[in-house]
């Protein structure tokens, strides 16, 4: 795969997000002219990219696609969720395609079958519309088609197509005689060859490269002529020519309107001519009187009116540039107000708007990163080296020298890895933009009707956070979907909107991101959930009245558990919570989750904002040094020894109404230690690992560090009760401990 | 053989021409880019040998042979080129 072809494939990715993104948007706030606008230009440069791609199955079906939506753009078709649901189906396929084309380097053996399906399918809905154009708006042709549609000299036998035929310029290599399938054609009504190399010498053509566009117009019916171009879909265009677009015969248009044309003309030219200043401003009432009779004969009112207003003004410019305008309208066949602006003005715009970006390889940024982690060791390698002037007595100078550079160091350091973990953080809404689609397809599914709410889409946290946090929505937002959320029929009985909402929110608190899943469901009844922990024996009957309901929902993050009487293809299977729970464990966050009957749920993410560098603890315990991510710890309390208690075999203390189990670290780290004394106070670290609280037992707290935490590598990467390595500043390696693991 | 030049000088197209004539017709035209072309004995032509023609534009000596071109080659050849490529 050449760097082309990775473009291609990044460029592509980004579109088909951004369209389905659209395409929702479009669906659910109706016909939104900048959101079709942005579909058609996405189709538009797909179809591009897929044509430089050599891709002719994926330029055919966004030909088609790009073809519907400009069918809606101009009032011709209706955006329905049928609509909406065929251009995501198109825009998957686009995506699956992109897929197998970055693992292959082709698209799938079937692509070219699929893709003249759904282009077929497509190019249905704009035709059979198309024939029964809606509400006043006049389907448009393009330039082309419409100056070809005027040399047809005969009443239509039946529809008409306009067929535009660009063969590749090796398509004789191919074996392909594009005028022999012309001549197929059962009813041709008018063509046009058009060789494309006029501007160069005879000696210069290449007699076996194709050069030629075709344009014809021809009666018969859609499967007909697509039957005949199946060969060479990516080359050929075939549009239905709509009836009015025609000149017909008994209201004599045709005539008709050449006649207008030339009365406006006419008009134009007398314009031009030179007038004496007396007889000037009766010639230009004159004209505008003509011209405007010949409009309204044509039954162009609007026109006419216009002409008449420029008239009024006496100005032979502005007549003739009104006239001008006139005949225009006239070749389009367009209704004057209907005008659209420019698109490549509008696109123009929004890249103005849009910030530059620069797309750089995720591994250049992690080398950078390893780099910064690499500095911020030394520069504390420095303090250290700092202090050790200070205790061998260095001079006052030296000693004040060295502090001042560290000082100095410490900043740069410090500003400069900020900024290159900057570089990671990426906006929240990466991982929110999956979920409209697939909110609307599981809710359509499900038969309810859900209202998605993303808020917080601006909010940045390191790339690694973002990614690893779609897994859990999407646990969550599936949970909530399937076993939250009631259906119409219950919601309605509740007295509630039978449309729910479900909010997905995500907010920044000091150096954490907090994203939370909100639903305006039937909430968690802790009385089913003692029930089933009952029956899954988690709970005994006894113990079960006696924990509290805040204690019960917890257990719905218990692995094997599931509420759901009968298991979906959506969810319920029980491992949802869980695996929740463990992903967002996994990256040093908490899960809590708070409900209310009849009212609905919130499940709560509490993630550090990025997990490259992490806060430890660096401890003290029988003579070694370990290091304690700080996430683990709660507090640290220093109990004198009439607080601590013996209960059963083990030591504890209360804090807070609550019984805490004293551990050692030593002998959890199975270090030999002589038993603590009985009459010092004792230092422990109180933690909520895994959902457990208990004290561990050190002897000294040396310090509080960010740290770029390695995991351990090697023979050790799988010793288990360690959460990485870091180097100290000293040079010596410190061992993180993972006390969710080692605790009992 | 099927592009030949006739006694007058005048090239003349026979019968079916294939896409690989069209080198042949072209090489006839850049030694006599006057010569008149005479296509009325010619079959169906290639698509190849039609762009030549096209390029060329030389004059004829007579109606072309084979009845679909000659319908459509006079009508879409006036028709004036349309420069706006609308995609």
């Amino acid at each position: 795969m050449n760097s082309l072809h990775e473009q291609f494939v990044v460029e592509a990715r980004e579109l088909v997000l951004q369209t389905g993104d659209d395409l929702l948007a479009l669906e659910r706030d109706g016909n939104d002219a900048g959101s079709i606008e942005r579909i058609m230009r996405s189709f538009h440069t797909l179809k591009g990219s897929a044509g430089v791609m050599q891709l002719p199955a994926m330029s055919l079906m966004l030909h088609a696609a790009e073809d519907m939506m400009i069918a809606i753009q101009r009032g011709e078709l209706v955006a329905t969720p049928a609509i909406i649901t065929e251009s995501l189906n198109c825009i998957d396929k686009v995506s699956q395609w992109i897929d197998a084309f970055e693992a292959t380097g082709a698209l799938p053996p079937d692509a070219g079958e699929d893709a003249r399906v759904i282009a077929e399918r497509l190019g249905g809905r704009v035709s059979e519309n198309a024939t029964v154009p809606k509400g006043g708006a006049k389907a448009e042709l393009p330039v082309w088609a419409s100056r070809l549609v005027k040399s047809v000299n005969r009443g239509a036998s039946g529809p008409l197509f306009a067929i535009l035929y660009e063969p590749h310029a090796g398509c004789f290599y191919d074996g392909d005689d594009p005028l022999s399938l012309l001549r197929k054609l059962p009813d041709l009504v008018a063509l046009n060859m058009e060789f494309l190399g006029k501007g160069q010498q005879l000696a210069e053509l290449d007699p076996f490269s194709c050069q030629l566009r075709l344009e014809a117009i021809a009666a018969g019916s859609w499967e007909e002529l697509s039957a005949i171009f199946k060969n060479v879909p990516d080359q050929v265009h075939i549009i239905n020519v709509p009836p009015e677009s025609l000149p017909v015969e008994n209201a004599g248009p045709a005539d008709g309107l050449a006649l207008v044309r030339a009365v406006l003309d006419e008009q134009r030219q007398m314009l031009g001519v030179a007038h004496s200043p007396e007889s000037r401003d009766g010639c230009i009432a004159a004209a505008a009187r003509v011209a405007a009779n010949a409009l309204r004969h044509g039954a162009r009112n609007d026109l006419a009116d216009r002409i008449t207003r420029a008239g009024d003004v006496r100005d032979a410019k502005l007549l003739a540039t009104a006239l001008r305008d006139a005949l225009e309208q006239l070749d389009r066949g367009a209704d004057a107000d209907n005008v659209q602006p420019a698109a490549g003005i509008k696109a123009g715009e929004t890249e103005g708007v849009a910030g530059r970006t620069l797309r750089v390889d995720e591994s250049r940024i992690e080398s950078l990163v390893n780099l910064a982690g690499e500095l911020v060791v030394l520069k504390n390698s420095f303090g250290h080296l700092a202090k050790r002037i200070e205790l061998e007595k260095g001079s006052q100078e030296l000693i004040q020298a060295a502090r001042h550079e560290y000082d100095r160091i410490e900043r740069l350091a410090d500003g400069m890895q900020a900024a290159i973990l900057q570089l990671r953080m990426v906006p929240f809404a990466q991982v929110l933009r999956a979920f409209p689609r697939l909110v609307r397809d599981l809710s359509q599914q499900l038969g309810k009707s859900v209202r998605l709410v993303t808020q917080g889409e601006t909010t940045e946290c390191d790339k690694s956070v973002v990614d690893r946090l779609f897994e859990p929505l999407l646990h969550l937002v599936r949970n909530a979907l399937d076993h939250g959320i009631e259906g119409p029929d219950d919601r309605a009985a509740a007295g509630k909107d039978t449309t729910a909402t479900l909010t997905l929110q995500a907010f920044r608190a000091g150096d954490r991101i907090i994203v939370e899943v909100t639903d305006d469901g039937r909430g968690i009844d802790p009385a089913i959930i003692r029930r089933r922990a009952i029956e899954k024996g988690l709970l005994t009957e006894e113990t079960s009245a006696s924990v509290p309901d805040e204690n019960v929902l917890e257990l719905v993050f218990a692995a094997g558990f599931s509420t759901a009487r009968q298991t979906s293809d959506i969810s319920g299977r029980g491992v949802g919570m869980d695996v929740v729970r463990t992903a967002v464990e996994q990256i040093g966050g908490r899960v809590t989750l708070d409900s209310r009957v009849g009212q609905g749920a919130t499940v709560r993410l509490d993630v550090p904002m990025n997990i490259a560098m992490s806060r430890i603890m660096v401890v003290e315990c029988a003579g070694q040094t370990f290091g304690i991510p700080m996430d683990h710890v709660a507090e640290t309390v220093r109990l004198t020894p009439d607080r601590i208690r013996e209960v059963k075999n083990n030591e504890g203390f209360v804090l807070r109404d609550r019984i805490v189990p004293i551990c050692s670290l030593a002998e959890l780290m199975h270090l030999p230690h002589s038993p603590a004394s009985t009459s010092e106070a004792r230092l422990v670290m109180v933690t909520e690992a895994g959902g457990k609280v208990a004290a561990v037992e050190i002897d000294a707290i040396r310090d509080r560090m960010d740290v770029v935490l390695k995991p351990m590598q090697g023979l050790l990467a799988k010793a288990p009760g360690y959460a990485g390595t870091t180097l100290l500043g000293d040079g010596a390696v410190l061992l993180v401990v993972d006390l969710k693991e080692i605790l009992p | 053989m099927t592009v030949n030049r006739d006694r007058a000088g005048h090239i003349t197209l026979e019968g079916k021409c294939g896409a690989e004539e069209a080198e042949t017709l072209l090489q006839m035209f850049l030694e006599t880019p006057e010569a008149p072309l005479n296509w009325s004995g010619c079959g169906e032509l290639h698509t190849a040998v039609v762009q030549v023609i096209l390029a060329a534009n030389p004059r004829f000596s007579g109606p072309c042979g084979d009845i679909w071109l000659r319908t459509w080659f006079a009508a879409a050849h006036t028709v004036p080129p349309n420069k706006a490529v609308v995609d």
